[in-house]
């Protein structure tokens, strides 16, 4: 869709949630899918006289994405109360950074259409988490497992002008922190959440007009969906009626319908009621403090990406599907440890692999194939100890027989064993030549395809095992 | 009746054991308890149970803690694992607390014997004890009087003799006022000196747990026990302790002592006289008296009610009968469990107080209020660090009047006004006592007040300790609880 | 120094606060409050420009990071002891309106 009239302005919250071992606030274990209320402390399940004692690994992790992302990492910054009534909040407030967040500013980078574009951040700040409620028929459950883990919420500008944009920018954002080791980012698990904030207007229109929020979506895709409806629907409004204004509200998206849906109004603001949390000092940070993680980051996804092609050559579709892919990513950098051609090695692993076990629902680190025996392959190829014909039967077994090494494979079977014995590789080539005097004949009045075919003919025979160049050399010498 | 560093020395010398001083101390409250109200519940088998346990112990020889044998009350806004807290409210009527409070945890592992726990103002908000949802305590030198509030029982307790050490916790004076008005030594700590973790929380900027005793030198070996970091209370100072008890050892020479004369303008009658009868005692003792400028403590009392009702509000939104506490049974609807177990399960005081606080925090208002006054609050604190450039400590009363008759004041404003002299350490976080300072006509006892710089507390304790060398109105007994 | 407040800024705090109230116990909170208030305004005559809010009582005092690690944890027979109501394993409600 694409509307020059109007312009859409887009602004996302994204909450993560930290994988440290303990809760933010309370000592109790940070662990997904347990029984209810099997890892609950005093503080998460809010005990008169417990008290917040500060998680300082996620104080870091926040740092470090602050960092990662060029923010300021505020060195002075505090928490707040924000005060609201639902049954999974274990005090009925949550410890939150309201206007001196520890984060602020900073911007990411994302191919949008083939272009690089950059989002800014507004801001980041460290928050505990709620506890959740489950419902049933006549009643609802409350269980406190997930009460007080640790989330970081990013806050973007409104500088998201369309749907795809926005998925650039989260895609981003989920990146960097699983780059950061900072989080899952699962969002079936909750890991990762994120609410868009959309309004419409008029291209050129300084002001911004009227926003709705948008909830609940749970993959990129559907939030691309149920922007993409938003937009139209606003624009719907405005056509019919220049004058009118959108109702402020909260929507969820319905996939059948494929439309926003309002939830609730918003009539007016909730009142927080915000006011510094008296049972935590001010977080202070120093510059040797900041300094030292800053300087301590891992490869941050642009840099890699930047790697991948300047320095290892990927092509551009390959660089940013191993880029997307952190464990797909680190798979490779493993096996790249052990190859010289990262290129090959790159399509062994994206291509050759990914596709054997995609049928199983497997990936090939979920098979169990170490990378460096992909490197291996990619190795004897290399050296010319085996023919990329030969290699792709290989690599059916080495699929088949998880854990065995190419080398060993190739050892055993003397099917795999190269011929690139002259006289062996001669005899072959005459036989064929003996067998398709036409092809010859088209050769020689200038027919290319017929030397193609002859080769085929000639690796059909030997079984893939001759070597290629060999072939060649004999091959081109006797048409002369 | 033994102070608790006798009982502890007669315990380890072997004069007696630990179960007969438990049995004796629970004796003497069951048979005289039933006057006073002091206690909500005891104990019992907790504390006979660890007296087994520490003659046990005594007999092997191994080494005996700081507070050995001694028997211990404890406020019941403090939690004690396994024991019910209760705060004094119908919404906590049943509630057992899952874990103990680092005080208790301290003052049990120097061998203390907790008995039970004492009666309190709803939530300790209150300073006559009236508030209590299930009794209301006397005071032992008038029955017909309030001990003061809202750490009622504990001073009552100690006052009667029930106990030499109870435990009580101060907001705006609730340790310091009562104490005043039992005739008891009672100590405010400097903020973050002792562990709140494991406290109720009322106004977590400004509560301190601190001790009730009949001399000072109890205080000062209690502080020795409780006065320590807290890793599990993120307010805590980390700073060492002083050896609260040695100072105590060395002789006393005299210093300056502020007194805030353009503050205390209003001060008339008995409490006036008595208050400068106190300061005659203190030159007596090589004490210099300075006039000091506190005149923005007129403001304390808005202040603290603007602060302690703020940060109460939200302390107290977590008793909604949703995970723990009393849910009204007539709640059919989610909204009705926080409604109406809300409605059901606090007094009215502390409705008075969350509204307040909820309004002073809203939309609109919280400049105007909330943020003013914290900005008030620092004015408090400059003033009082310029005056403790002329002092090392300063003096005060404690409360404008001594016992008043139960029901006397219904008035809400009226009882906060009580607090004039006592919330400014809170404000400010300085270490304050209550030492026994004298009595009226109708023998009610009165307290002088005198507080110190942050993290001072070893030298507020021993200008006390001196005062009350010379004068021992601490070592007089209620007439009714003599025997 | 009367500050008086209205039975409507009282009906907007009693649900603010999730407390109910009936008209007797709003009109006594709404006596109780406007006298307070009153007295609380005599702080406007304080001027505090320049004066920044007091957030930390102990000057110099900051948030004390702690290790990354699990321990003290409650369990769960402990927690729904003092529950009103559970089913299991969750703490029990009234059905809550489901987004």
């Amino acid at each position: 869709m694409n509307n020059s009239t109007w312009e859409p302005v887009i602004g996302l919250e994204i909450h993560v949630q930290l994988k440290t071992r303990s809760k933010l606030f309370s000592t109790a274990p940070n662990r997904f899918g347990d029984e209810p209320n099997i890892n609950i402390g005093v503080v998460c399940t809010g005990q008169p006289g417990s008290l917040p004692v500060l998680n300082k690994e996620a104080v870091k992790k926040a740092v470090q994405f602050g960092c990662a992302i060029g923010a300021k990492v505020e060195k002075f910054s505090k928490f707040d109360r924000k005060s609201y009534f639902y049954p999974d909040s274990p005090r009925n407030f949550q410890i939150t950074q309201y206007d001196q967040p520890i984060i602020i500013g900073g911007s990411v980078q994302a191919v949008v259409n083939g272009e690089i574009k950059n989002f800014s951040v507004h801001r980041a700040h460290i928050e505990d988490d709620s506890g959740m409620l489950k419902h049933f028929t006549g009643f609802a459950g409350v269980d406190y497992n997930r009460a007080g883990v640790p989330l970081i919420e990013v806050v973007s500008e409104p500088c998201m002008h369309s749907p795809k944009d926005a998925v650039a920018y989260a895609t981003a954002i989920k990146s960097i922190m699983e780059y950061l080791d900072a989080s899952d980012c699962n969002m079936d698990e909750g890991s990762l959440r994120f609410d868009c904030n959309i309004s419409v207007r008029k291209r050129g229109e300084t002001k911004l007009r009227n926003k709705i929020e948008i909830k609940n979506m749970n993959s990129f895709h559907n939030m691309e969906m149920a922007l993409e409806a938003e937009i139209a629907r606003q624009i719907a409004i405005y056509e019919k009626d220049p004058h009118a204004e959108i109702i402020k509200g909260t929507f969820r998206f319905d996939l059948e319908k494929k439309e926003t849906v309002m939830m609730r109004l918003k009539e007016e603001a909730d009142d927080y009621r915000y006011f510094p949390e008296p049972d935590l000092p001010p977080l202070v940070l120093s510059d040797e403090y900041i300094e030292a993680i800053r300087n301590s980051l891992p490869e941050l996804p642009l840099q890699r990406l930047h790697r991948y092609m300047e320095t290892l050559h990927l092509s551009d579709y390959a660089a940013n599907l191993l880029i997307l892919d952190k464990e797909l990513c680190h798979y490779f950098e493993e096996g790249l440890a052990h190859c010289s051609n990262a290129r090959n090695l790159c399509n062994w692993i994206t291509v050759e692999f990914v596709g054997r076990l995609k049928e199983q629902g497997k990936t090939p680190m979920s098979a169990g194939i170490a990378a460096r025996h992909i490197a291996e392959l990619v190795e004897l190829i290399e050296k010319g100890t085996i023919t990329g014909k030969i290699a792709k039967l290989v690599a059916d077994d080495m699929v088949a027989t998880i854990g065995t090494s190419p080398t060993e494979i190739v050892q055993k079977n003397p099917d795999y064993q190269p011929v690139s014995d002259q006289g062996t590789i001669e005899a072959l080539v005459d036989a064929v030549l003996e067998s398709n005097p036409q092809s010859i004949a088209d050769f020689k009045s200038g027919k290319t395809k017929a030397y193609a075919f002859l080769i085929g003919q000639i690796m059909k025979l030997c079984k893939g095992k001759a070597d290629p160049a060999v072939v060649n050399k004999i091959l081109t010498q006797k048409l002369q | 009746m033994h102070t608790a560093k006798e009982t502890q020395r007669r315990f380890q010398d072997g004069e007696i054991s630990a179960q007969d001083i438990i049995k004796v101390c629970l004796e003497r409250i069951e048979q005289q308890d039933g006057k006073v109200g002091a206690f909500l519940s005891l104990a019992k088998e907790r504390a006979y149970k660890r007296a087994v346990e520490l003659d046990k112990k005594r007999k092997e020889g191994k080494p005996l803690g700081k507070l050995a044998g001694v028997p211990i009350a404890i406020k019941d806004n403090i939690h004690i694992e396994g024991e019910l807290t209760t705060c004094a409210s119908k919404f906590l009527t049943n509630y057992r607390a899952p874990f103990s409070a680092t005080v208790v945890e301290s003052l049990e592992k120097e061998d203390a014997l907790i008995v039970g726990k004492t009666n309190l103002d709803e939530f300790a908000m209150g300073s006559s004890t009236e508030t209590s949802a299930f009794k209301l305590t006397k005071n032992p030198w008038d029955l017909a009087c309030t001990p003061g509030g809202s750490s009622g029982g504990s001073a009552a307790a100690v006052a009667a003799r029930f106990v030499p050490i109870a435990f009580g916790s101060d907001t705006g004076g609730s340790i310091r006022q009562p104490a005043s008005l039992t005739g008891v030594v009672g100590f405010k700590p400097s903020y973050g000196r002792v562990s709140r973790y494991g406290l109720v929380a009322f106004g977590s900027s400004l509560d301190q747990i601190g001790p009730f005793a009949t001399r000072v030198e109890d205080v000062a070996l209690t502080m020795n026990v409780v006065a320590h970091h807290c890793h599990k209370d993120s307010t805590s100072v980390t700073k060492a302790p002083e050896d609260y008890a040695a100072l105590l050892g060395s002789p006393f020479r005299g210093c300056k002592i502020g007194v805030p004369w353009n503050f205390m303008a209003d001060l008339a009658g008995d409490a006036k006289d008595n208050f400068l009868a106190s300061l005659e005692i203190l030159k007596k003792l090589h004490c210099e008296i300075v006039d000091v400028d506190l005149e923005i403590l007129k403001t304390s009392i808005a202040v603290y009610y603007i602060l302690a009702t703020a940060e109460a509000s939200t302390n107290l939104a977590r008793f909604d009968g949703i995970r723990y506490g009393a849910r009204s049974l007539k709640a059919k609807t989610l909204d009705e469990v926080y409604d109406l177990s809300k409605q059901e399960g606090f007094g009215p005081e502390v409705k008075n107080r969350i509204l307040l606080g909820t309004y002073v925090l809203s939309s609109g208002y919280q400049d105007a209020y909330y943020r003013h006054a914290q900005k008030v609050r620092t004015l408090i604190i400059r003033q009082f660090a310029e005056a403790f450039k002329q002092c090392t400590a300063i003096a005060m009363p404690v409360s404008p009047f001594p016992a008043f008759p139960l029901g006397s004041i219904q008035d809400p404003l009226q009882m906060y006004l009580q607090d004039i002299y006592t919330i400014a350490a809170n404000l400010a976080g300085l270490p304050a006592i209550s030492v026994p300072s004298g009595f009226n006509q109708e023998g009610k006892p009165w307290g002088l007040q005198l507080l110190g710089p942050q993290l001072q507390d070893g030298n507020v304790l021993h200008i006390a300790h001196a005062f009350e060398q010379v004068t021992q109105y601490s070592h007089q007994l209620p007439p009714l609880f003599a025997s | 120094m009367e500050h008086d407040l209205s039975e409507e800024d009282i009906e907007k705090l009693s649900h603010l606060c999730r407390i109910a109230c009936t008209p007797e116990e709003k009109e006594k909170l709404r006596a109780n409050l406007s006298k307070i208030l009153g007295y609380v305004d005599q702080l406007k005559e304080i001027d505090t420009t320049g004066v920044p809010p007091c957030n930390s009582v102990l000057e110099g005092m900051t948030n004390p990071l702690r290790e990354d690690e699990s321990c003290d944890t409650m369990s769960r027979e402990v927690f729904l002891a003092n529950a009103p109501a559970h089913v299991g394993g969750m703490i029990r409600v009234p059905p809550v309106i489901k987004f």
